[in-house]
């Protein structure tokens, strides 16, 4: 097995599970045009046989160097925790953090940015590991009340209501308070 | 040109609404740059509908000022954050994060301040002079094959950087042109990946995409980090890179404005592969190239001088032909066809006035980049004082504002926040984002004048013997795609992340 790693396996998997998955859908619009000799799937079906090309170019060089960085390579991120110690605490904490803007995204259509924002601001902040409550409720408020003012009262940028009541009703009042100053400032 | 210049600053300056507007875009752009999670676009988008109360030349003039301030305010999130502003403030990351890591953060935003500024006037000068002669020269040199050819180069240049090697590279590049294949084909409109999702039929958006990829990985790194206790906030420092240190990348400079403003002549290319190309050129020709990556100021150099230099240069195939070169001179053409003008030839005989003013808008909107960025630099500095855990929650949601503002769709956001997650996860196993969202940007731009260059060369690649823009182009791509395949085979590899760590501990 050369140093080729469970990673690199997993990785060899996932990618070249994407190519066939990519590759046996593209029957589904397998259509031929008219002017252009190479169909809708010509571009496409290139571009995976080079991505089954690179995935084995990737498995030989993983197989050969293992984890090694290839010489010359240059804009490499260096995310500088290999070799840390984790546990399951930090595990767990990495995939709440990972899990929670997901949460928020599914929420925003019934619940609406307005009501959502605050609570997400205040789970991300404890999820970083920030346990005072006087800095967390402070910059909560903060961090709201700048984006209300620079988005909805300054660009009146149209943002998610919701549409389950109360939320949908915090919103609409917010938005008429909004209305009310606009017209006053005129 | 001197004569309709200065008619362009009086009509400019003389009027107080006009004078609102152009400083309002001047830190508009600047602020929407800087702000980490949001980017011109944002504005742009959120701008768009209420230029339709003004004049033609001041919506236009708006758009092009918050072009090019917003290129510039880009940087700084890329040098302070990792986390660029827009995709053509990537490359400046690669090495204006570490300067930041390096205790450099001054000298590397002094350096974006600076380099932006004289890459933008010198795009400037050379679009008023020569807008016409150099359309017309695109117009008869270049073509789909020439375009197409310079989209492989690009794509070449960019899987070279940020992989831990070439097929890590090469497989992110060819990630971020899969993604773009989502969404209807550009020749026959015949949909393709859609998943049964009817709104995929318009493709990922771009920028919830980018988002996501850029802004929201970076925050999950960071959150991980935090996590397993190996965070350590950037260093602050303001000082500015001395004259000597700037005179001695005189070279790159002079490089960057050509390659940048090259690049942002030619349609549907822009600002964002000028400042991959420009950064890649700089490895290239220096000889100490292993320092890239680790904090050389000769990179941070190198990109900002060429996307600015490309913004200027992006506004000639606009003005003069019609063909936007991003999504924001897309945006442009909105503008125009608000007030029932096309933008083309014929305006440059219709409205002169308007182009005047464009003009002269863009040449001082560069200007003040020096200025205000100078001014402004050693405020901004103070951002990476803020503890991570009160900058996270802000830049997530400025990000899902930015996502959800483009099309209204919850769904982007969803893309952008599922972008993230791939993007981090991707991080960890040594891929490049860069190399992603490259591939992303250009990937309906190559296939298009792919296509169009076939038809062209009734589908013979010997075409290219007779296009030799084209066929140079296409040579250099394959020759720095084969360097580096070479030297992934036979070259020694460096050292294992792990030792590179303790070697440096």
């Amino acid at each position: 097995m050369g140093r080729l790693s469970t990673v690199h396996t997993i990785e060899i998997v996932a990618w070249s599970v994407f190519v066939l998955v990519f590759f046996a859908y593209s029957f589904e619009f397998n259509q031929n045009i008219e002017i252009y000799k190479f169909g809708a799937t010509g571009w496409p079906r290139a571009l995976l046989l080079l991505t089954a090309l690179a995935v084995l170019g990737n498995a030989v060089y993983h197989w050969r160097f293992g984890d090694k960085i290839q010489e010359g390579r240059i804009g490499i991120m260096d995310d500088g925790d290999e070799g840390a110690q984790r546990d399951i605490a930090s595990y767990l904490r990495t995939g709440a953090i990972l899990l929670l803007p997901f949460v928020f995204a599914y929420l925003l259509k019934p619940v609406g940015f307005y009501s959502a924002a605050p609570v997400f601001i205040v789970l991300v902040i404890l999820l970083l590991g920030e346990r005072r409550i006087g800095w967390v409720i402070g910059i909560t408020v903060f961090v709201y009340l700048l984006l209300l003012l620079f988005f909805m009262v300054l660009l009146n940028a149209p943002l998610p209501q919701g549409t389950v009541s109360p939320f949908y009703d915090f919103s609409g009042q917010l938005l008429t308070w909004n209305t009310q100053f606009q017209e006053w400032m005129k | 040109m001197i004569e309709n210049f200065l008619t362009g600053t009086a009509a400019l300056f003389g009027d107080p609404v006009t004078i609102v507007i152009f400083v309002a875009g001047v830190i508009g752009g600047m602020l929407f740059g800087a702000i980490p999670g949001v980017s011109m676009l944002t504005l742009a988008a959120i701008l768009l509908p209420f230029t339709a109360h003004l004049e033609p030349a001041q919506g236009v003039m708006l758009f092009a000022v918050i072009y090019c301030t917003g290129t510039y305010g880009g940087a700084i999130t890329a040098i302070l954050f990792n986390i660029p502003g827009a995709p053509e403030n990537a490359p400046t990351a690669f090495d204006g994060y570490p300067m930041t890591r390096n205790g450099q953060s001054g000298k590397a935003v002094g350096a974006a301040v600076l380099c932006s500024a004289l890459g933008g006037v010198a795009s400037a000068l050379i679009m008023m002079a020569a807008t016409e002669p150099l359309a017309k020269w695109a117009i008869s040199a270049i073509g789909p094959p020439e375009i197409f050819a310079l989209v492989f180069f690009g794509l070449a240049v960019a899987s070279s950087v940020g992989g831990h090697n070439i097929w890590k590279g090469w497989l992110s590049v060819m990630l971020g042109l899969m993604v773009a294949t989502i969404g209807q084909d550009p020749v026959g409109g015949i949909n393709r990946y859609n998943f049964g999702f009817p709104d995929l039929a318009a493709g990922i958006a771009f920028v919830p995409a980018i988002l996501g990829f850029f802004a929201v990985s970076e925050v999950f790194v960071q959150a991980e980090k935090k996590a397993i206790g190996t965070y350590a906030a950037p260093k602050l420092s303001v000082d500015f890179p001395t004259v000597v240190e700037l005179w001695a990348e005189k070279l790159a400079v002079v490089r960057s404005i050509l390659i940048g403003f090259f690049c942002g002549i030619l349609p549907g290319i822009g600002a964002t592969l000028a400042a991959f190309m420009g950064y890649g050129e700089a490895v290239r020709w220096s000889k100490n190239r292993s320092e890239f990556g680790k904090g050389k100021l000769e990179g941070v150099i190198s990109s900002e001088t060429a996307n600015n230099a490309a913004t200027g240069a992006a506004m000639i195939p606009l003005l003069a032909l019609g063909l936007p070169g991003g999504a924001l001179t897309a945006m442009m053409v909105a503008v125009f066809q608000m007030h029932d003008l096309e933008p083309g030839p014929l305006v440059f005989y219709n409205s002169p006035e308007l182009i005047w003013v464009v003009f002269a808008a863009m040449f001082f909107a560069n200007l003040s980049i020096l200025f205000i960025g100078l001014l402004e630099t050693k405020t901004i500095l103070y951002l990476l004082k803020i503890p991570f855990q009160f900058l996270a929650p802000l830049i997530l949601l400025l990000a899902t504002i930015g996502a959800y503002i483009g099309r209204g769709l919850v769904l982007d956001v969803m893309v952008m926040f599922g972008a993230g997650i791939i993007g981090f996860l991707l991080r960890r196993s040594g891929y490049s984002i860069a190399g992603i969202v490259l591939g992303i940007i250009l990937g309906k731009i190559g296939e298009q004048n792919f296509a169009q260059a076939m038809q062209m060369l009734h589908y013979e690649w010997t075409g290219y013997l007779d296009r030799p823009i084209g066929l140079l182009l296409l040579v250099a791509g394959a020759l720095t795609l084969g360097a580096s395949v070479y030297r992934a085979f036979f070259a020694k590899p460096a050292a294992a992340p792990e030792e590179n760590a303790k070697e440096s501990a």
